[in-house]
């Protein structure tokens, strides 16, 4: 057996993580005349395939007063297409074992699809009819309509975390496109009307908006043809793609509080406005913001969680967009430690900002972004989801192929430099928490001037509207 | 005389084919002069048109006519003997050709000439939109999964796969909820958050710390029947993961200070999960009232009290027992070769000693013979109505057959209930089923959020009116059909990754005791019939089967 532990010695010594190359596997880009973006990449481990289209445009495009358009036509999208009504067409994917669905982001609608490869041409059909022949029928509409104003206030009545991201845009944002909530509000839901979708529909879908990118089992050639026939025909949408201007940092020092009464538990959000994708230190800022709260051993987890016993979960996230999105720290902890968890976290902000990354913690971050990054894109559909993501951002390959000696090129003083560009002082922190707010509402009045409203207002920001 | 040859005699299919060759030749003609010389589109539709008009008359014409040395004549005019029609057919071969070789050249010439190209087509090529994938070979068992038992009971399953340079690894723990009861309830997931906190040579953090550092992360989940940990790690980590492992298997440190502040954490957890949502806190009641014996009673969390209260011994026979060897299994995934892990797990684990199984749970749920009510009252803008029927344990037949019942019932916007109860009487804003069957027996569950103002106790009438249908009625072969293809999708889906294939090989492995078993799915599928699912749907959708709770909020109280 010694030789087998030899062996094994050997192939233990292989390099630290890092050393591994991540790249993109080989696709095929394609733009049809009119000006729809085909990329393909073939894969046969398993007899799947995964597709994602996206639609230029998204919840940034809904009109002033009227937040959810976008996401309340992708539900009605799937309400009948083509020669189907609502149950065929929510059967025909379903009898066939395949997933297709319909949801609307911040700067894009997208479809996600992902079916057994005998059945690419159903789902392919499929995927046709909703993007091209959407019924959009009054009476479903209108159910999609109560529905989605129901859901809202369910939502409110679960864990609080889900509608956190709706009360903090608002706040952050302001009327900012980003500041609209996707999923609309109950107020702004109950304003929509069947001309409003239309109008969107014919104003933000067409061929010149559309990237349709598809991975797995299939032949790219006979692929290729196929989705040539299927959308290559589709005229441009009515309207230009409007561009979104960057939004203005938010004046710091300001408190919004939702008032949850008798909460047990306060969760919380704070921050600013970040930056967008183009930001360059884009590797400094990932090596940044792991140590920071993007893993399990992260400065926010360590203290506030294992060394505090404040809460289940504290992380920082920072979202980028084609425009600066929001960055921001979130938790939640006993109501009667509010002020002693938020407290705490500003501290490990205040300790990032003033003491940057030591080398044991740029190793360490370094090695685990580039460990925990080949099972991203090891399935068809989050391949095919990568690829639209780049064409929709207007990057290329070496968005990834890059990642890997960038990380290991950033240096100390860039990544002390990411640091003081993208997270807030702790002046300029914007807070919104929602609580239980009559045993909290003075105490957090140090944070800044409190505005404060109830969970159940039919709005995710004060008054006048969303 | 049949016709076609007395077609070929009259040189019908000459004159047809001359026809429309010579009409190809015009229109092609006609249309690059549309295009060349900015004529209207129109045109060569025009011509085309009476083209296709002229098409038959030819055919008659050929037919009724023959042409003769005296000039035209009506064919059965002719002495047949005197017919011309076979030099009539050469002079058509002729005209043929010729015709041929100018449209060959009118190709040709265009290829050479690029001004006249037209657009490319939208169709590429014509290629059948097939999957590369052989779906006529039957799913088996991949010869190179690899499963082997240390001598202390540790049992290692092996499945390597080398499309990306990870691996996962999943350790099942014979622990849950099930091998709790009062007093300690919470105490398997409490271990869950202790096996992260130290042993006797590391700090509080550091074995995160290390495994992050080798570019590794980790998760871990408890459920009423197991613990399960979860590692995903590069490759060139593989021996600091097992040495890790191995660390704190051996060597976990229960330091009472620790425990002080996991169990804040634990709180905080409990809080997030049940407290403050109502889906939790009416799910814990639901369960708790469905069973009175069995301990899948208890929420996997445990009660408040416990929670607080279990104390360091409990601590320390829980881990004795039931983190032994002899009763974990664990899975490899990904870029590995059964031989290395052999070596590493032998150097690594062999040292851990075996220790008594852990107590058998002996307690069965007795039959239930009524049906069970509960309210929870609280704040809420949108009551909640659960549903639990008791039904069968993990590996059973019968289980499958409610899985795919189920599916049908329940599972996306096309199902029965969806249809009926979200969309066509908008008496529900969403519905969710599924079934908890573990070792013991489960409940076939239904999770229901109504509307604001909706009412609880019709839809319970209208939604056990449409489980009796299921019963009474049974399934169709379509639905039957479709509820075998969402499942066949989600094997395959499963398989799509070397996590997905860690996590149901070792599912199955502690559940139906073989691994092998889950590559049997597709054929086990085949056999169902829907008689099957009617006959689950009978034995478990009974009133006296039947547990139901409803979360709203106070009712307005009346004058005084």
């Amino acid at each position: 057996m010694r030789h087998f532990l030899l062996t094994v010695a050997a192939l233990l010594i292989a390099g630290p993580a890092w050393s591994q190359d991540i790249t993109l596997p080989d696709y095929e880009r394609i733009v049809l005349e009119n000006g729809t973006v085909l990329l393909l990449s073939e894969k046969h481990e398993v007899p799947l395939i995964g597709l994602r289209a996206e639609v230029r445009g998204g919840s940034v495009a809904d009109p002033e007063g009227k937040a959810g358009v976008a996401e309340l036509l992708a539900a009605v999208m799937q309400k009948g297409a083509g020669n189907r009504d609502a149950a065929e067409f929510a059967s025909a994917s379903a009898n066939v074992g395949g997933r297709l669905s319909v949801s609307a982001d911040v700067d894009s609608t997208s479809v996600a699809a992902e079916f057994l490869s005998r059945d690419a041409e159903l789902m392919l059909a499929l995927v046709s009819d909703v993007l091209q022949r959407p019924t959009l029928a009054a009476d479903e509409l209108e159910k999609e309509q109560t529905r989605a104003i129901g859901l809202i206030k369910a939502a409110k009545d679960g864990d609080p975390n889900a509608l956190m991201p709706h009360y903090a845009n608002a706040f952050i944002f302001g009327d900012h496109p980003y500041g609209r909530p996707t999923t609309g509000s109950e107020s702004s839901l109950a304003n929509i009307t069947r001309d409003d979708v239309l109008e969107y529909y014919t104003n933000n879908f067409g061929g010149d908006r559309l990237i349709i990118s598809v991975v797995g089992d299939f032949d790219a050639a006979a692929m290729k043809a196929r989705l040539a026939a299927e959308f290559g025909r589709w005229g441009p949408a009515a309207a230009a793609l409007e561009d979104i201007p960057a939004p203005p940092k938010a004046p710091g020092g300001r408190v919004l509080l939702i008032d949850k009464p008798g909460a047990t538990q306060s969760y919380f959000w704070f921050g600013n406005v970040g930056v967008a994708l183009s930001y360059p230190r884009r590797a400094e800022l990932s090596l940044a913001n792991t140590v920071f709260g993007a893993r399990f051993t992260s400065m926010l987890v360590t203290e506030l969680r294992v060394n505090a016993g404040l809460t289940y979960r504290a992380r920082s996230v920072v979202d980028q967009r084609t425009q600066p999105g929001p960055v921001t720290v979130r938790s939640f902890t006993e109501t009667s430690t509010t002020v002693e968890a938020i407290d705490l976290a500003i501290s490990v902000l205040r300790r990032l900002q003033d003491k940057g990354l030591d080398d044991d913690m740029m190793i360490s971050a370094r090695n685990y972004i580039m460990g925990q990054f080949p099972p991203r894109l090891e399935t068809a559909s989050s391949l095919a989801g990568m690829l639209a993501f780049l064409e929709l951002n207007g990057l290329d390959r070496s968005y990834i192929d890059d990642y890997g000696s960038e990380l290991q090129a950033a240096a100390a003083e860039s990544v002390a430099l990411a640091i003081s560009e993208v997270y807030p002082q702790p002046d300029d922190l914007v807070f919104v928490i929602i609580g239980d707010a009559a045993t909290i509402r003075d105490q957090v009045a140090k944070y800044g001037e409190v505005t404060e409203m109830s969970i159940t207002e039919p709005r995710f920001r004060v008054p006048p509207a969303d | 005389m049949s016709l076609f040859s007395e077609l070929r005699r009259r040189n019908v299919i000459k004159v047809a084919l001359l026809y429309a060759v010579a009409s190809w030749l015009f229109v092609w003609i006609i249309s690059h002069m549309v295009s060349g010389l900015g004529l209207s589109p129109w045109v060569s539709d025009y011509i085309l048109l009476l083209l296709a008009i002229g098409f038959p008359v030819a055919l008659i014409f050929a037919w009724v006519y023959e042409i003769t040395p005296e000039g035209l004549k009506k064919g059965i005019d002719v002495d047949q003997t005197q017919s011309i029609v076979y030099k009539t057919g050469q002079k058509l071969n002729a005209a043929l050709a010729v015709l041929a070789v100018l449209g060959v050249a009118a190709v040709i010439g265009e290829k050479l000439l690029p001004e006249f190209e037209p657009p490319p087509p939208l169709v590429l090529e014509e290629i059948p939109l097939k999957p590369v994938f052989d779906f006529s070979a039957k799913a088996v068992v991949p010869r190179e999964i690899t499963s082997f038992n240390l001598p202390n009971g540790l049992e290692i399953i092996v499945w390597p796969d080398h499309d990306i340079p990870n691996v996962a690894m999943y350790n099942f723990v014979r622990a849950g909820g099930r091998d709790e009861y009062p007093g300690i309830t919470g105490i398997a997931h409490f271990f869950e958050h202790m096996m992260f906190n130290g042993t006797e040579s590391r700090a509080q953090g550091d074995f995160d710390e290390e495994m992050e550092a080798a570019g590794g992360a980790n998760n871990a989940y408890t459920s009423n029947d197991l613990t399960v940990y979860m590692d995903w790690f590069p490759r060139s980590a593989l021996e600091t993961i097992l040495e890790l492992e191995s660390d704190r298997l051996q060597n976990l440190a229960i330091d009472p200070d620790v425990v002080e502040t996991e169990r804040s954490t634990v709180y905080s957890e409990r809080r997030l999960r049940i407290d403050n949502d109502n889906f939790g806190r009416l799910y814990e009641q639901v369960r708790a009232a469905a069973y009175v014996a069995h301990p899948y009673q208890n929420p996997v969390i445990g009660w408040p009290s416990d929670i607080e209260n279990w104390t360091q011994q409990d601590l320390e026979n829980f881990f004795k027992t039931y983190y032994a060897p002899n009763n974990l299994t664990m899975i490899f995934a990904g870029d590995v070769t059964p031989e290395e892990i052999y070596l590493l797990a032998d150097q690594y684990f062999s040292p851990i000693p075996r220790q008594h199984p852990p107590p058998a749970i002996t307690t069965v749920e007795p039959p239930q013979e009524g049906e069970r009510r509960l309210l929870v009252e609280t704040d809420a803008q949108t009551p909640l109505l659960h549903m639990a029927f008791h039904a069968s344990a993990e590996g059973e037949p019968e289980t499958l057959y409610l899985e795919l019942l189920l599916a049908i019932l329940a599972e996306g916007t096309s199902s029965r209930l969806h249809q009926v109860l979200v969309e066509e009487e908008q008496m529900l804003l969403n519905i969710g089923a599924w079934q908890s069957g573990g070792f013991d027996p489960g409940v076939a569950y239904f999770a229901m959020t109504l509307p604001p103002g909706g009412d609880p106790a019709a839809v319970e009438a209208r939604l056990l009116g449409m489980l009796d249908e299921a019963a009474t009625e049974g399934v169709t072969a379509e639905e039957l059909e479709k509820a075998r293809n969402l499942r066949i999708a989600s094997f395959w889906r499963s398989l799509q990754t070397i996590d997905g294939k860690a996590s149901v090989l070792g599912n199955y492995e502690v559940f139906t005791g073989d691994y092998e078993n889950l590559f049997a799915v597709p054929e086990q599928l085949a056999a169902v019939t829907a008689a099957d699912l009617q006959a689950v749907a009978a034995k478990v959708f009974r009133r006296n089967n039947m547990t139901i709770g409803v979360l709203r909020a106070p009712l307005e109280k009346e004058g005084p």
